[in-house]
């Protein structure tokens, strides 16, 4: 995996688009990605930034299960920006990441219900995992967030300014995700994409995601 | 809220009850100002009228996750629905305000000429955000590409419908005259017909929408839709004003727990369309 360490120009001179592959074909639903979320986000009971969709297909014998990881897609066209009444849920020039800023956000959930891929949520109250008596992990992690606001995926930006892969990423055990620059022909990223069968989810609407999934 | 780990049709969360009961006043405010403007009503309807958007504003302020921050709302009318209708709601109040006191008795103390060019001027402006205010939840709402009962252009329509026929309730319950009856009738159809319209385009579209129909028609919200909007929110209401005057203050008043009832159905009939598994 390519890392970048800034998320100034890449190597063609374009300013970067963080995106994401997922290969179907290597997921195995295993929920670490979900776990590595949870754990690098602290988000609160109920929400989850990146989940993993199932759903069972075909008839015995023949059953089988089929995954779906779902996360924000960090659209270039995103349906949850132009509703936002406030400007607090936005788009990053410099990256195209769709940011929240919970200090602008009313609580209207607007945004949530315009993203077509479910992946915002409000958090009701500051309630723990064991009720109201935070643990430490929880009472620092649930500094991050501001109860009755939006948030998402922010595609763990301080680890990719920093040269980290997303938490999502670097612990999934069978390497089914993928980021890096939609912007750059020669990364990882781009690679798999053209030489891959892919689709883009929820296309159809114009959204222009930046998640393919491999099949 | 909590997160669905299936791949199933699942209606939004999001919005429910006082949603619905901000959509109603504030449509039925609207509505009742452009009733008041265009038919020259008696300055109370005014009133009322401004009253009614105030106290929708009130409720919308509660359900807010940050009421206080509710000013930020007017920042994106370059973009947003919500802005452009706070917007609206801010004016329509002021300028709404500034158009009716100078009929009112207390209001005579107030130094502008009720009948000037001035004051034509802002009822009119008044006026259009009134229109706005009636309009601009059907909008917001057609902005969830995702939700198909919502993302329709007939839903503006529906609301500025919805808003017109409860206006005319409360004229009825409070200040008839001739031919009223007449146009809540027309009304009626009206909506009926765009109710239908928008059943039967759903009714022919993918899962999801078909998925609201049936929650309308026989699902969870069959009762409140079949019983509640159409039934005693329209038809009674119909056979009333054309066949049945004598009980023309129930049917007044049945119409507005239909509007309700029909903003609260609309919203839960926001089903998502599922996420497609290959």
């Amino acid at each position: 995996m390519e890392q970048r360490p800034d998320t100034g120009a890449n190597r063609n001179g374009k300013r970067p688009r963080w995106g994401m592959a997922i290969d179907l074909k290597r997921c195995i639903g295993c929920h670490s990605c979900t776990i590595a979320c949870k754990g690098e986000n602290g988000t609160p009971p109920g929400i989850f930034w990146m989940r993993v969709l199932e759903q069972e297909e075909g008839k015995f014998p023949v059953a089988r299960k089929v995954f779906l990881p779902i996360r924000c897609n960090h659209c270039v066209n995103p349906p949850c920006v132009p509703v936002c009444p406030t400007g607090a849920s936005h788009q990053r020039e410099k990256d195209n990441l769709v940011m929240m800023d919970q200090n602008k956000c009313i609580g209207c959930r607007a945004c949530v219900v315009a993203c077509p891929y479910q992946v915002r949520f409000l958090a009701e109250d500051t309630h723990g995992y064991y009720g109201e008596t935070l643990t430490p992990y929880e009472a620092k992690s649930y500094q991050k967030w501001q109860p009755r606001t939006v948030q998402k995926c922010n595609f763990c930006v301080e680890r990719i300014e920093n040269g980290l892969q997303p938490a999502c990423v670097q612990t999934c055990p069978t390497r089914a995700l993928v980021y890096g620059d939609l912007n750059d022909p020669q990364s990882e990223l781009c690679k798999l994409v053209r030489e891959r069968s892919h689709f883009q989810p929820r296309a159809e609407l114009g959204t222009d995601p930046s998640l393919y999934y491999l099949t | 809220m909590v997160n669905s780990f299936t791949v199933e049709l699942r209606g939004q969360q999001e919005w429910a009850w006082l949603v619905a009961i901000d959509l109603f006043f504030g449509g039925l405010g609207g509505g009742l100002f452009l009733l008041f403007h265009n038919l020259k009503l008696s300055p109370a309807i005014g009133l009322l009228s401004l009253g009614l958007v105030t106290v929708g504003g009130l409720v919308l302020l509660a359900e807010l996750g940050h009421p206080m921050r509710a000013w930020r709302a007017m920042a994106k009318p370059r973009t947003s629905w919500i802005s452009r209708g706070m917007i609206s709601v801010f004016l329509f109040i002021v300028l709404g305000f500034f158009y009716i006191a100078p009929s009112v008795s207390f209001f005579s103390w107030l130094p502008w000429n009720p009948a000037g060019f001035g004051e034509r001027a802002i009822g009119t402006i008044a006026a259009i955000c009134a229109l706005l205010v009636t309009l601009y939840p059907g909008f917001v709402l057609s902005a969830s590409p995702a939700i198909p009962f919502w993302n329709s252009p007939l839903l503006p329509v529906l609301f500025f419908a919805q808003s017109l026929l409860g206006a005319s309730a409360v004229v009825i319950l409070f200040s008839p005259f001739p031919g009223l009856l007449s146009l809540a009738a027309v009304l009626i159809v009206t909506n009926l017909i765009l109710i239908a319209i928008h059943l039967w385009t759903l009714e022919h579209s993918g899962l999801a929408a078909k998925e609201a129909v049936r929650l309308l028609q026989r699902g969870s919200l069959g009762w409140i839709f079949n019983v509640g909007v159409v039934l005693i929110g329209m038809v009674f209401p119909l056979v009333v004003t054309l066949w049945m005057p004598s009980a023309v203050v129930l049917a007044g008043a049945f119409i507005l727990i239909g509007g309700l009832l029909l903003r609260y159905c609309v919203l839960k009939a926001g089903v998502y369309v599922p996420f497609a598994l290959v």
